[in-house]
């Protein structure tokens, strides 16, 4: 998932919708994210590529929403309700996953295992 | 003399507006309509408001504010007037060519109004890669302000100020312009004003201005030049066109210069966002200027007038579709609206809600034609045409009356003429939220770096100082955690307050941990003889946890370093002198505080699980050894309290002073809990947001 600046960035990706969880005043999804372009890349203990400066998920609360809806640690989240998440800081990330009004919220995620999955049946096919 | 020059072409200035004006009322007199003229007097009543409010007002925020009013305000009067002018001359036109008013039917068929929606404006930034993440020098701010004009109606949108720190202008109103044809021109304006703190526009007197430009530096002595004159950009020159009726008064204030434009119509309607060009006045000279990214994002929906009320309404006989009797025809109360014609039993079954009896769909696709008249009753018939997937439907209506017939084909007509003028509006209703009126947002402080807000003078009660300041901003944040979604930090206040509270453990336990922390130990005595000194050692009393604790080994069941040397602060105000003892192992701590569960969203530091990530940049650790978790505690740890915390579980891997730079230097405690605090809140450490 490396990003080459220019050029558009392709990924398989899964779509994760997940339905917020009331808990007193607030919605809570179950998970945390951490990444963004204003955070230090290098830190990211989930990227293969240490410059991909995307949001990635740290940690799933379990039996929590996110839980259940199949999102799973170490996933990178591209798109949030539509909105990209490649290219968003920290903060405005968080913003888009906690509206107050939306109580869904659709995800389209990627993970390596995603990318392994889609080689290996395009390999177990022969080309004709 | 310059003075006298200047009071006289003022005082022309001012002759020449009373004749504007008495010109204007004379128009308006002779076109017997007063609705602009008061229109324009209100305008121009608000304006002078706003030129008093401005030059009166000290604050920069208040200036900007009615600099922005006074914006619009001049902007409304001029369209006001270019659209008197145009209807005197619409009405010169019309005496001269003699035309009959109304027209034929099927000559001047003017197509339906529609309400036309803005919202969700977004203009993103693009700014230089080293101006945003390094954050360097100082913060160029500009308040923007977006205006949008379609046809006579003007609205403003709410001032933000944009600096460096925002990848985008977002603008949260929406605006709905409610009589607009389906050739309508939605102008959109942004303009956008400097707003440096340093260089208040206008009060300096000119010569000593140039002298200030001149000594300071190049680019600042340039960025003040042009924040002084009104130079090319000035609000008076914009718009081209329209003559100036009404010159506007020059006052002394935050100008707003226009900075990019753009026009919108009906072919960008569409009920999702889209985006559209800007066209960038100004350049990178001028005082005004932010880099745009060039385009707009926006929702551009439109309801048209024929999707929304009801075009037709009427009695009808609709003939029975299931063949047999000719006769049959079903007596019905229709109602054409939309893209369907609805059938009720009943007249009341409208107003009641109920649903009608049948639907009769017309869209694009259908056909009607009028068939030949029916030998009974001498009336036409109207044959209705729809294809439902492959299949023709045709329904047969009839009237009593040549004339409700008739009526009846007109309404049609005119609906099909209003379908296709509205294109794609009338494929579907799109959704207008009307803004409703609610309580304005709390006030959320600017979202400046905490450094910016810090000034720390070198005093002995330190701590206390930098205690001070937390607990005003976690005041001023009290609103935002009405939002749920308080800073990541704020936790730290929130726990440790429940934490620290009536916790005494005996300093017999550190004991328990010497093994695992060998270099722990000659530091942990002094705690008593430090205690007069900051209060600092109240750090400890955070880091008890009520659990058996042990030299943990699970990595796992970590928060990050974050509650615990901030407590130490907020405990300082409430317990400055209570001795505590030693604590136990950080990780019994915040094993019980993730048994606590979500705690609303956004308010958690969240643990990471493994490879847990080092919170501390300035660790010279690798991010991603698992010692890193247990060095980041043995860093706060220590600088937090110069007691040794058994919270510390580095097993001797790391030492702690190698964080504070330089093995074996001993900071003063109140350097090392600034240090702390920076630390934490460094922009370099990764962070993690639950939600």
């Amino acid at each position: 998932m490396s990003f080459v600046p220019g050029q558009p960035v392709t990924a398989v990706v899964e779509r994760v919708e997940i339905q917020k969880l009331r808990q007193g005043e607030n919605l809570i999804l179950g998970f945390s994210i951490g990444g963004g372009i204003d955070q230090d890349p290098g830190q990211n203990p989930f990227s293969e590529d240490k410059s991909d400066k995307g949001i990635y998920v740290t940690r799933i609360s379990p039996k929590g929403p996110a839980d259940l809806a199949g999102l799973k640690m170490g996933d990178k989240i591209m798109q949030v309700n539509g909105w990209d998440m490649t290219m968003v800081t920290h903060d405005q990330a968080r913003k888009k996953l906690t509206k107050k009004r939306e109580d869904v919220v659709r995800l389209l995620v990627t993970r390596k295992s995603l990318e392994e999955a889609v080689k290996h049946s395009k390999c177990s096919y022969p080309k004709h | 003399m310059p003075v006298d020059k200047h009071a006289n072409m003022e005082e022309k200035l001012w002759i020449l507006e009373d004749l504007n004006m008495m010109y204007i009322r004379q128009i308006a007199l002779s076109l017997q309509d007063s609705d602009i003229q008061k229109k324009i007097d209100h305008e121009i009543r608000m304006r002078d408001g706003a030129c008093k409010l401005l030059a009166a007002c000290s604050q920069k925020d208040q200036a900007l504010e009615a600099a922005k009013s006074l914006q619009t305000c001049s902007t409304r009067i001029m369209a006001y007037m270019s659209e008197l002018q145009r209807m005197k001359e619409a009405q010169v036109m019309q005496k001269v060519t003699r035309r009959s008013s109304d027209a034929g039917p099927m000559g001047d068929r003017l197509p339906c109004k529609g309400k036309v929606a803005i919202s969700d404006l977004r203009i993103p930034l693009m700014w230089k890669d080293t101006e945003y993440f390094k954050n360097k020098g100082e913060l160029h701010r500009c308040a923007v302000f977006c205006l949008l004009q379609l046809g006579e109606e003007i609205f403003d949108t709410d001032m933000v100020i944009v600096d460096r720190t925002l990848t985008d202008i977002c603008f949260d109103n929406t605006i709905v312009f409610s009589e607009a044809s389906p050739g309508f021109e939605l102008r959109v304006e942004l303009y956008s004003c400097c707003s440096e703190d340093d260089y208040s526009a206008g009060s300096t007197p000119r010569k000593l201005a140039s002298k200030l430009s001149s000594s300071l530096g190049r680019s600042a002595g340039k960025k003040l030049r042009a924040a002084m004159e009104p130079g090319p950009c000035s609000p008076v020159s914009n718009g081209g066109g329209a003559p100036l009726l009404l010159p506007v008064p020059s006052v002394p204030g935050p100008k707003y210069h226009l900075l990019a434009h753009t026009t919108l119509s009906l072919s960008h309607v569409q009920d999702s966002f889209r985006t559209h060009d800007l066209i960038i006045s100004g350049n990178e000279e001028c005082s005004y200027w932010l880099p745009l990214y060039g385009s707009m994002c926006c929702r551009l929906a439109a309801q048209p007038h024929c999707m929304t009320q009801q075009m037709m309404s009427g009695c009808l006989k609709v003939k029975q579709q299931c063949g047999g009797d000719p006769q049959s025809w079903t007596k019905v109360h229709a109602v054409l609206k939309g893209t369907n014609l609805f059938c009720y039993y009943r007249q009341e079954d409208v107003e009641a809600n109920v649903e009608p009896a049948f639907t009769i769909g017309i869209n694009k696709e259908t056909r009607i034609r009028a068939s030949e008249k029916d030998p009974l009753s001498k009336v036409q018939n109207i044959c209705i045409s729809n294809h439902y997937g492959g299949e023709e439907v045709t329904h047969t209506v009839t009237t009593d009356s040549r004339e409700e017939t008739h009526r009846w084909m007109e309404a049609f007509w005119q609906h099909f003429y209003d379908m296709s003028q509205w294109k794609q509006c009338c494929d579907d209703l799109m959704k207008i939220e009307l803004p409703s009126p609610r309580k304005p947002a709390p006030i959320t402080p600017k979202q400046g770096s905490l450094y910016h807000e810090m000034v720390i003078e070198s005093s002995d009660d330190l701590s206390s100082n930098v205690s001070d300041i937390l607990a005003r901003r976690m005041q001023e944040l009290e609103l935002r955690s009405q939002l749920g979604t308080s800073p990541t930090w704020m936790s730290a206040f929130e726990e440790s307050n429940a934490r620290c509270t009536g916790r005494s453990r005996h300093c017999t336990r550190m004991s328990g941990h010497s093994p695992c922390t060998p270099h722990r130990l000659p530091r942990s005595p002094v705690s008593p003889h430090r205690c007069p000194q900051l209060g600092l050692l109240s750090s400890d009393a955070s880091l008890t946890s009520d659990s058996d604790s042990h030299c943990s080994t699970s990595p796992c069941s970590h928060h990050h370093g974050w509650p615990e040397p901030t407590s130490s602060y907020s405990l300082l105000s409430s317990s400055p002198s209570r001795l505590r003892p030693r604590t136990l192992s950080l990780d019994a701590k915040l094993s019980t505080l993730r048994g606590r569960g979500y705690g609303g969203g956004g308010t958690f530091q969240c643990s990471c699980q493994p490879p847990p990530s080092s919170l501390l940049a300035p660790l010279p650790i690798s991010s991603r050894s698992p010692r890193s978790k247990h060095s980041t505690q043995t860093t706060l740890s220590c600088s937090s309290s110069t007691s040794s915390n058994s919270s510390s579980n580095s097993e001797g891997s790391h030492s702690p002073e190698s964080s504070e730079g330089g093995p074996f230097s001993r900071p003063s405690p109140a350097r090392r809990s600034l240090r702390n605090l920076r630390a934490r809140l460094d922009p370099r450490n990764w962070l993690q947001s639950q939600v």
